[in-house]
């Protein structure tokens, strides 16, 4: 474990700092021994002169009586002996010849006991103890001199005195040997010892040094911290703060230190701050608040303070530790952001106010050419020639409403807000056929060879069927657009996997750079796409149709080879079961063959209600038309009606307010037809009571599906 | 700082140095006197005729006199008790205590003279002003006589080999090969102990005195 964290010290340079308080440890154990020896050695001497006094304390000449010589000898030798080493503890204090001379003089002091006391075996003893005693320096050299004091006085007392020592009258050499050998068998003890615990001595200084380094790092952490912190006892004052804290509040750490939370906090929040200091006693064990200080040059500022509650080994509290962030810039800029989120907001709105108004303004115009054309187009018995031209001005007015439409669908698909109109299975062939019916004529005026090759057998997606159809008719006129003339696009469908369509639109137009197809689905990208002049269009079909195939579960891609070598648009979509009565005929001409019922037509534009007035009443319906609020609600006051179908934009009013009084007065219902299609228009208008919302333009057979299904709602 | 250090350095020398010298000094001064015998008077080779104490005439009798405050003796009468323990009953001993006739009760009251009478086999008794000394020609505490079964003297001599220090020592060996009829080493040996008598041409201190 010493070599563990001898290792880990080593490895963090901290081994200096260790050195240094084993020396000093090693030092103060040291000056302690040569106090504790100094006062043994006063000790002992008066023990000598007490021995000497009680065992003999005087000698006799028949009844004349003197101090005995062992007084003395206890006084002067004892003296002798005691004084030079605590001179030297003095003198000395630590020294290493210090605890060397004490060595010696306690092995003399033994030598003297002995005699004192008759060579008593007893006070040999005293030889062992002081050895042991020695080796509280922890320093096994003492134990040397010692040793040798030891053996000499055995050694020169063994050849002139045996007696004194040995108690016989002439002792071996090897006798001296003999008592040097037991002091040298504790002495192996004794210097084992002394290595082991300077090896704790050693650990112990590791320790320390890393526990030393620690507490630095953690100080300078604490000193040094970005944020502010502070120790706050638990008398609430402030114990210790760090130099951010003052910086942040203003004040130095001397006044802070002579202050409570509170008096630097804003009057508003002290209940609360005091609340939480509570609940961090009794309750939680951290507390999280943002609260706002006064600065002591009166400036608030706002800060972010956690705050925990430290407590002692035994769980009892000790004092809390706060951090404390100063987020009065970050609150500074959260108000900022929200303006100018605001701000966005607003001109967002402006932007979709605009868009919905263009919308409105395009869209209106079309509406009685969109309704003629679609009427004149079903009307029986007229050329065929003239039925064609007349669906040639239907689908173009249907493509202009498109491009509308596209700018409110990208609008939806940037909020997230386009939508899907389910209608249950929708038949991906005959959704094709009608977008190569719609651009047939495009197709065969650039001299484009269009083929489809449907070989899917499963080729029904669920899905909105507008939307798929959309998604074609853009693939279709997006080749078409790129393809010079006398080029071909193929659009083939198959099932590489059952449940799975795939259906690829190919040409052999333009193509596509490497560097641009990560592009091709961007909106506003088709100018630079194709690196031509730009086209017709506004570049947000593939935008628009990537999102409809997600919204689909599917995917859309391109591939090219390159410029020149055309391009491979591929959709995927997972099939499902087809109904047959869900197939579509969007293509076939038909007529209204329903009821019919009473309509109030309000509308402001004048083209659009002549042209709407006349196709209804020609469907059989009983149509009485309005142009402005009032007008409308006159003739609701006089007549009778099933439905109305308003405009929302009037003259005098909204149709939204008019379909509410309308729906209060009469109980009427309605059916919205305007330009505007946003989705916030859509949500206005079904608040105000109206059963459908239709965007202009539209055709008559919407107008009689939309009916039809009001019918069923109203009951 | 320097010099400071230095004049101390200068100190602890000359201190060390006085030290080494004067505990040199003391110890050699100190066995010196702890290896130095005491005086012996004139020994009768007989049992005195005048002594007033009574002789075995059936076993060799063992007389030790005594000074009863001498604290060197401990350790004669020490091996005294080892001694009488070893011969089993084949010698009885008297041990006398020097008593001024002027003293006091209190003045043979010691230890030492307890010690003496918890022998077996050992007669403690009073020598009054030191006339059974004189008579044996004892003049040091310790010294020990031994005396045939016919008066004879055997052995005279101190039965420690130092000063206070029990042991095994000449004395106690020759005594004992005395009683059980062996060749002694010696018949004479050093006392060690308090002076017995005042012996007017050497003044009254002790040795280590004078």
């Amino acid at each position: 474990m010493a070599k563990i964290a001898e290792q880990s010290l080593q490895s963090n340079g901290w081994t200096d700092r260790a050195d240094e308080l084993f020396q000093q440890h090693r030092q103060e154990i040291y000056r302690n021994t040569d106090q504790l020896f100094a006062r043994l050695m006063l000790f002992q001497w008066v023990a000598a002169i007490m021995i000497a006094m009680i065992i003999s304390p005087r000698t006799w000449v028949g009844q004349s009586s003197y101090i005995h010589i062992h007084i003395w000898a206890a006084i002067f030798m004892g003296g002798a002996i005691s004084v030079f080493p605590i001179w030297m503890t003095r003198a000395w204090p630590g020294a290493a010849l210090t605890r060397h001379i004490i060595a010696v003089a306690q092995m003399l002091m033994s030598v003297l006991l002995i005699d004192l006391t008759g060579g008593r075996i007893e006070t040999h003893f005293h030889v062992f103890g002081s050895l042991v005693i020695l080796s509280f320096y922890r320093d096994w050299r003492v134990l040397i001199p010692a040793t040798i004091v030891v053996y000499l006085d055995h050694f020169l007392r063994g050849i002139y005195w045996p007696y004194s020592v040995y108690g016989v009258l002439s002792a071996s050499p090897w006798r001296s040997v003999e008592h040097a050998g037991w002091v040298i068998f504790e002495d192996i003890f004794l210097v084992i010892s002394c290595l082991r615990s300077i090896r704790e001595m050693r650990f112990v200084a590791n320790r320390t040094a890393a526990l030393e380094s620690s507490e630095q790092n953690f100080r300078q952490i604490f000193e040094e911290a970005p944020i502010g912190m502070a120790v706050v006892g638990l008398d609430s004052r402030y114990a210790q703060v760090n130099a951010s804290l003052c910086n942040m509040v203003g004040y130095s750490e001397e006044e802070l230190t002579s202050r409570t939370p509170s008096e630097i906090t804003h009057r508003d929040d002290i209940d609360k701050d005091k609340q939480l200091t509570q609940r961090l006693l009794s309750e939680t064990t951290r507390t999280c608040v943002e609260k706002r200080y006064v600065r002591k040059d009166g400036e608030i500022i706002w800060a972010t303070r956690t705050a925990c509650l430290m407590r002692d080994e035994s769980g009892k509290p000790r004092h809390y530790l706060a951090m404390v962030e100063d987020i009065t810039q970050r609150k500074k800029d959260a108000v900022a952001l929200e303006e100018a989120k605001n701000e966005a907001e607003r001109a967002n709105r402006a932007k979709d106010d605009f868009l919905a108004a263009l919308s409105h303004e395009l869209r209106t115009p079309l509406t009685p050419v969109l309704m003629s054309a679609a009427a004149l187009e079903q009307e029986p018995g007229i050329e065929p020639e003239l039925r064609r031209q007349f669906g040639m001005m239907r689908r173009n007015v249907e493509l202009e409403a498109r491009l509308i439409d596209d700018l409110l669908d990208l609008t939806r698909v940037s909020r997230g807000k386009l939508q899907l109109l389910f209608s249950g299975p929708v038949d991906v062939h005959s959704l094709l056929a009608h977008s190569e019916q719609i651009v047939h004529s495009d197709a065969r005026n650039k001299s484009l060879v269009l083929r489809l090759e449907l070989t899917a057998n499963e080729h029904h997606v669920a899905g909105d069927a507008a939307r798929i159809n959309q998604v074609f008719w853009n693939l279709l006129k997006n080749a078409i657009k790129f393809t010079p003339a006398g080029g071909q696009i193929t659009v083939r469908t198959a099932n590489p996997t059952p449940g799975q369509l795939v259906l690829t639109v190919s040409d052999n137009g333009i193509g596509i750079d490497q560097q641009t197809l990560p592009f091709v689905f961007r909106a506003f990208e088709q100018g630079d796409i194709r690196g031509l002049q730009p086209c017709s269009g506004l570049g947000l079909g593939l935008s628009i149709s990537k999102a409809i195939v997600e919204l689909h579960g599917g995917t859309i891609r391109v591939e090219s080879a390159g410029p020149g070598l055309g391009a491979v648009f591929t959709v995927e979509l997972s099939t499902v079961l087809p109904f047959p009565e869900a197939q579509i005929q969007a293509s076939r001409p038909r007529r209204f063959t329903g009821k019919s019922y009473r309509l109030l037509v309000v509308e402001d534009h004048e083209p659009t209600l002549a042209v709407l007035t006349r196709l209804l009443r020609d469907q059989g319906h009983d149509v009485m038309p309005a142009s402005t609020v009032q007008d409308a609600l006159a003739l609701a006051s006089d007549h009778t009606f099933d439905f109305v179908i308003s405009d929302l934009g009037l003259p005098d009013g909204s149709g939204i307010d008019l379909m509410m009084q309308l729906s209060n007065d009469y109980g009427l219902r309605g059916i919205a037809l305007t330009g505007y299609g946003m989705a916030e228009d859509l949500a206005k208008t079904e608040r105000a009571g109206f059963l459908a919302h239709l965007v202009k333009p539209i055709n008559v057979d919407q107008l009689h599906r939309v009916l039809e299904r009001a019918q069923v709602a109203a009951g | 700082m320097q010099p400071r250090r230095t004049k101390t350095l200068f100190v602890t020398a000359l201190l060390g140095l006085a030290w080494t010298v004067g505990i040199a000094f003391g110890l050699r001064t100190l066995l010196a006197y702890e290896s130095t015998p005491g005086t012996i008077g004139a020994v009768p080779r007989q049992w005195p005729s005048t002594s007033q104490i009574e002789r075995l005439t059936n076993r060799p009798t063992l007389v030790m006199l005594v000074h009863p405050r001498c604290p060197c003796t401990r350790a004669s009468v020490a091996e005294l008790a080892q001694l009488m323990a070893r011969m089993q009953g084949k010698v009885d001993a008297y041990v006398l205590f020097l008593k001024p006739r002027q003293s006091g009760v209190e003045w043979e009251d010691t230890e030492l003279r307890r010690s003496a009478a918890g022998i077996p086999s050992v007669t403690v008794l009073s020598d009054i002003d030191g006339v059974e000394a004189r008579q044996f020609g004892a003049e040091t505490s310790g010294h020990t006589l031994l005396f045939d079964r016919d008066g004879r003297l055997l052995f005279s001599g101190g039965i420690t080999e130092f000063r206070g220090h029990v042991g095994d020592n000449t004395g106690v060996r020759s005594i004992e090969s005395l009683v059980n009829g062996r060749t002694p080493a010696r018949t004479a040996t050093s006392v060690f102990g308090c002076a017995l008598v005042k012996r007017s041409q050497e003044g009254d201190k002790p040795g280590w005195l004078k």
